[in-house]
């Protein structure tokens, strides 16, 4: 299964659209995306997890460490759109109650 | 009488250069097609080693013809940086994994003797002869 | 060996003689054992080709000038594919050497992490735990206390192979220096999260579930590490139900307190823990419900709990054509009196 991710700058935030599966294959490509995008000065990352219908914790890995490192340059990191069966991989993980996350549709996790 | 010629690298195309000049040296030694493919080959490698990572070198060809003996030795020589990890550049099994080429370990394999020195900072001679048989 | 080669070279002047003459597909069934037994000599492809050019030279004598030359030409750039070639027994055996490091590291890891089911008055427990390589990802431990409790700890650090196990006997060894009697699964994880935290990469994480059971109360306290979550069965109504746990995993935050939460356990109750491995199998491309799993585990439950999960492991086994994507443990731990 492949991973695409492409990048989209937009003022201060910069949009990363992912597709695929995220998996201990695919993940370090992902990370090879978004971490230098993490370590840039005060910026918004807002990743768009709408097609991403499957992700292990090798993905959880990816953002944890993507989350570490926005918190050294003061940056934000925003996952959006998540499908409900990688919601609940943030949601078990008690990771969704310090990461910025939004679900797709139906429900959040408000 | 031993006959020896040297050809400079400096530029890639001299690495064309010196593949013809170790392939007219084999053909005049009597090596087979399939060697003579084999040898320009080692030339290619050593050649372009010189040119991608010390710029500037030299690769003498010189016939080995005694009692015992008949072939070609080669030998090419550096200014360059020299390699740090000697090991580590002759691992064999990478050829297949794109990238590098065959490197080092190709030239021996495609070689019968095969030798290297290299000291940081002075560059690296490497000797390799093909035997006739 | 050179004996082989020339009877073979002979051989495939002959074929190629006959092919040249009738198109005959018995002389291409011929080429066909005879490039298997190049194969078994590891004759080169380079050596091949100079064969043929040579047989060629034999069998038409109006070859033109074009023909050899591009013959020639193909004969260099056979040279590389050579060179690879000759490096597949060198990668076999390394991959060889690779594979039984692996194998005696492995069962050291069993035997560093390994653990006692215990004997506890009045309950039944079963546990399997199978990696998906080598090495197990996956780790569960049972303590029993001197006052008769049980401490069982289950465990995935992120990923598989290696780097987890390694990572999993760090866990191991923390756990090993508490005085896991006299703590609570809250603080248990609480100290475990602040030595993950310290002493993991950032990408890296382990999710825990750690139960405590005091069998003169019947009382079970756990806390989770954002594990993925078990299941309470009750006999009494036949239900299952998901245990609402939360907490997040360990090495993220250093400074996280964890929940406990408490429950009573009667007769032919049943508490089922296990890791992703168990949860995230997939049939095919689809994903399995959890009720799935509970299904089967029902469908096992009249029987001891080890016959039980080995059943349940067995179920799933087959459902993924026999290769685990994932390491697998599940544990079963039922009331029986």
């Amino acid at each position: 299964m492949n991973l695409t991710v492409n990048v989209v700058e937009e003022n201060e935030k910069s949009i990363l659209n992912v597709v695929g599966e995220i998996d201990a294959y695919t993940a370090p490509k992902l990370k090879e995306t978004l971490l230098p995008l993490t370590r840039a000065e005060g910026k918004i990352i807002e990743v768009n997890l709408e097609n991403v219908n499957y992700m292990d914790s090798t993905g959880l890995g990816v953002f944890i460490s993507a989350l570490k490192s926005t918190k050294e340059s003061n940056s934000k990191l925003m996952l959006v759109n998540l499908q409900e069966r990688v919601l609940r991989i943030f949601e078990i993980t008690g990771l969704d109650e310090i990461m910025d996350i939004k679900a797709a549709i139906r429900g959040g996790n408000e | 009488m031993e006959p020896q010629s040297c050809v400079n690298i400096h530029k890639e195309w001299d690495i064309v250069g010196a593949r013809q000049l170790g392939r007219e040296m084999a053909k005049r030694l009597g090596f087979g097609t399939v060697d003579q493919a084999r040898i320009a080959t080692a030339v290619s490698e050593l050649a372009r080693n010189i040119y991608l990572y010390a710029e500037k070198g030299q690769i003498c060809f010189e016939f080995i013809d005694n009692i015992e003996h008949r072939g070609l030795c080669m030998t090419a020589v550096d200014t360059g940086p020299g390699i740090s990890d000697i090991s580590q550049a002759m691992q064999d099994g990478y050829t297949t994994s794109g990238g590098l080429g065959a490197g080092l370990p190709g030239v021996r394999r495609l070689m019968d003797e095969f030798d290297i020195h290299s000291e940081i900072g002075n560059g690296t001679r490497i000797k390799a002869i093909k035997w006739v048989r | 060996m050179e004996e082989v080669i020339s009877k073979n070279a002979t051989n495939y002047k002959e074929l190629l003689r006959n092919y040249m003459e009738s198109q005959d597909e018995q002389a291409l069934y011929g080429v066909e054992k005879v490039s298997k037994a190049f194969i078994k000599n590891n004759i080169l492809p380079e050596e091949i080709v100079n064969l043929h050019i040579q047989a060629m030279a034999e069998v038409c004598n109006d070859l033109t000038e074009d023909y050899k030359n591009s013959m020639n030409f193909l004969l260099e750039a056979m040279i590389f594919y050579g060179l690879a070639m000759q490096e597949i027994p060198l990668l076999r055996e390394e991959k060889h050497i690779l594979q039984s490091e692996i194998s005696v590291a492995a069962s050291m890891q069993k035997t560093l992490l390994g653990t006692n089911k215990p004997e506890i008055n009045g309950m039944d427990i079963g546990v399997i735990s199978v990696p998906a390589h080598q090495m197990n990802g996956d780790y569960h431990h049972f303590v029993k206390g001197k006052d008769g409790s049980l401490g069982i700890a289950i465990a995935d650090v992120i990923g598989k192979g290696i780097p987890a196990a390694l990572c999993m006997s760090m866990i191991k060894y923390s756990m090993d220096s508490y005085p896991e009697e006299s703590m609570s699964p809250k603080s248990i994880l609480k100290n475990l999260n602040r030595v993950v935290e310290r002493n993991v990469d950032p990408s890296m994480f382990i999710t825990m579930c750690y139960a405590h059971y005091q069998p003169q109360e019947s009382k079970l306290s756990f806390s989770s590490a954002g594990h993925e979550p078990g299941y309470y069965y009750n006999a009494e109504t036949d239900t299952f139900k998901e245990f609402e746990t939360r907490g997040l995993v360990l090495g993220v935050s250093p400074d996280t307190e964890y929940k406990e939460y408490e429950m009573t356990i009667n007769k032919d109750d049943m508490v089922i823990l296990l890791t992703d491995g168990v949860t995230e199998c997939r049939d095919g491309d689809r994903f399995i419900e959890s009720q799935e799993v509970l299904d089967i585990i029902k469908k096992y439950s009249d029987l001891p709990a080890q016959e039980m999960v080995e059943n349940v492991y067995k179920h799933f086994e087959r459902l993924q054509d026999f290769q685990l994507r994932d390491d697998f443990t599940l544990m079963v731990l039922r009331k029986n009196s």
